[in-house]
């Protein structure tokens, strides 16, 4: 369909794949294969980074060169990579919990150095490999193994974070809208400097099963309707003031900060 | 139209105008001392319900409701919705109508293929039932006065030759309701509408709609390659939700997703687009 090929750029013999049924995580990667493919990326010369989780697991069904490294690391594995080989395209695979938690230091430094990177944060609010415990983007009130009466504390914008640290391109993609998540991770591996982006992909097997927003088709809808910021919409217009219960704030999507590096 | 007392349906679709235009309308009533009620009813037409807006003026106006068979005039802003809205007209009653057709989803017999089913824009058809129908293509007379969103005020403009309301009461009431940028269009296309003489009103309506006679037989848009071993079946069911025409549905003999209403599909992409699990690919049909 619409004529980008990707399947020969899978491991096949991986297949399928070890993600619960409903992950969007393998949207995030035929999106990704997608993207490469449109930019006709040397395959040889472009290498596949990653750490530890259920979204870093994704560089395993990638057939060509990719490096899955230590809890956290990956990004510290990617810059190593970049400065003794400056000519390959390193893409960085990486979650809420290894990005933003273990790895948080590392995804700031890197966005400090403006290296030239591509950091993929897929983003389920919760750590899906360990059994559902809260991510730091887990926003508050979220039911996890570890916060089963809510999350109590602030949540991470991990692109907020990402353009203070210094990061010359941040975007925002959602495995509901996949055409634009093809565009933005395009436009994110042809930036040359730090490009960051948020990826919002649902784990309905624990943040959807324990938080009760259903399964894989339901959670896509409650992205978009998040992403249109339908449900605070509502609210207002029944004019009544918006509650935590009531959903997420919205997300925005798209390009949110861009600069030469 | 008696002259101490009236009543106007306005109908339409979503967006065209109708409940502007009826407020207009009933401010120039009440600039010329007219008592007026107006009522209305936004109901997704499209989705068959109905954007209605009732006025109703006089020495005294007791309910704002107009009882079918009882409208003195029917403005309406789309063909089908003054089909539909002609049981409220009264014997003699005037029908204002622009040849607009704007088709409801419900209209659609295939997307695939594009066959609709209208009712056939026939004015003179009309003029069996309604003597007085008073048809215009009024976007195109907005257009030509200077902006075809005014094309609800250009029926307005019609609607001023029957009803008693002074002109100066119609072009302040446009001027207190129409955002100020739009003033200009909407006076000019009020007059162009009011001008508009019994023959530019009777367009030629050779406009012969596309009907139901079906099209050509149905075939499948697109081939889905669905690959068994990695779909991950109705605990993902990611696919078969999505898909906006309920092409696809599980078989109980097996675990991956098959394809159920193959004519349906419009090689849209989404279940490609959005299945995790690399199990499905749309080859979209070689045209024939």
């Amino acid at each position: 369909m619409s004529g980008i090929e990707y399947r020969d750029r899978l491991r096949r013999q991986m297949l399928p794949h070890i993600l619960c049924p409903g992950c969007g995580h393998g949207i995030v990667l035929k999106a990704l294969l997608r993207a490469a493919r449109s930019l006709e990326l040397d395959w040889d010369r472009t290498v596949f980074v990653a750490g530890i989780g259920c979204s870093s697991r994704l560089v395993g069904y990638i057939d060509g060169c990719t490096l899955h490294t230590t809890h956290g690391r990956a990004l510290t594995f990617a810059t190593g990579m970049k400065l003794a080989r400056p000519e390959l395209t390193v893409i960085v695979i990486t979650g809420d919990g290894d990005g933003l938690a273990i790895g948080g230091n590392h995804l700031i430094h890197a966005a400090r150095r403006d290296v030239d990177l591509t950091c993929l944060l897929l983003n389920n609010e919760t750590y899906g490999m360990t059994g559902g415990q809260a991510a730091p983007t887990a926003e508050p009130g979220a039911i996890s193994t570890t916060t089963p009466r809510g999350a109590r504390e602030r949540s991470f914008d991990a692109c907020a974070l990402a353009v203070a640290a210094g990061a010359s391109f941040v975007a925002r993609g959602a495995t509901s809208l996949p055409l634009e998540l093809d565009a933005l991770i395009a436009r994110g591996i042809a930036h040359r400097g730090f490009s960051f982006l948020e990826i919002a992909s649902d784990c309905p097997e624990y943040f959807g099963r324990y938080n009760e927003l259903g399964r894989g088709p339901e959670m896509l809808q409650l992205q978009r309707r998040r992403l249109d910021g339908v449900d605070r919409t509502l609210a207002a217009k029944r004019s009544l003031r918006p509650r935590p219960a009531e959903g997420p704030p919205p997300l925005r999507t798209g390009v949110l900060h861009e600069r030469p590096a | 139209m008696g002259a101490r007392s009236g009543s106007v349906l306005v109908v339409g679709v979503g967006g065209q105008g109708v409940v502007l235009s009826s407020a207009v309308a009933a401010d120039a009533a009440r600039r010329c001392g007219f008592d007026v009620k107006q009522s209305e009813v936004h109901g997704m037409s499209q989705r068959g319900g109905v954007v209605t807006s009732h006025l109703r003026y006089g020495d005294a106006v007791r309910s704002p409701l107009i009882a079918a068979g009882e409208a003195d005039a029917i403005v309406a802003l789309e063909w089908s919705e003054a089909l539909r809205a002609l049981p409220a007209l009264r014997p003699g009653g005037t029908l204002i109508v622009s040849v607009e057709r704007i088709l409801p989803p419900s209209a659609f017999l295939d997307r695939l293929h594009g066959a609709v089913r209208y009712p056939p824009i026939a004015v003179g058809l009309l003029r069996g039932t309604v003597p007085d129908v008073r048809a215009c293509d009024a976007t195109a007379v907005a257009a030509r006065a200077g902006d075809r969103r005014a094309m609800n005020t250009v029926l307005l403009g019609v609607l001023s030759r029957v009803t008693p309301f002074s002109e100066p009461a119609w072009d302040d009431a446009i001027a207190a309701n129409v955002p100020p940028k739009a003033l200009a269009a909407n006076r000019a296309a009020f007059a162009a509408g009011r001008d508009l003489q019994p023959d530019d009103a009777r367009p030629a309506l050779a406009r012969v709609e596309p009907s139901d006679e079906g099209g050509p037989a149905r075939r499948s848009a697109a081939s889905l390659e669905i690959v068994d071993a990695w779909c991950k079946g109705e605990t993902c069911a990611i696919c078969v939700r999505s898909c906006p025409e309920y092409c696809l549905g599980f078989d109980p003999d097996a675990i991956a997703v098959r394809v159920t209403r193959a004519d349906a599909c419009t090689a849209c992409g989404l279940c490609e687009l959005l299945c995790p699990d690399f199990a499905i690919v749309v080859h979209p049909a070689v045209p024939a």
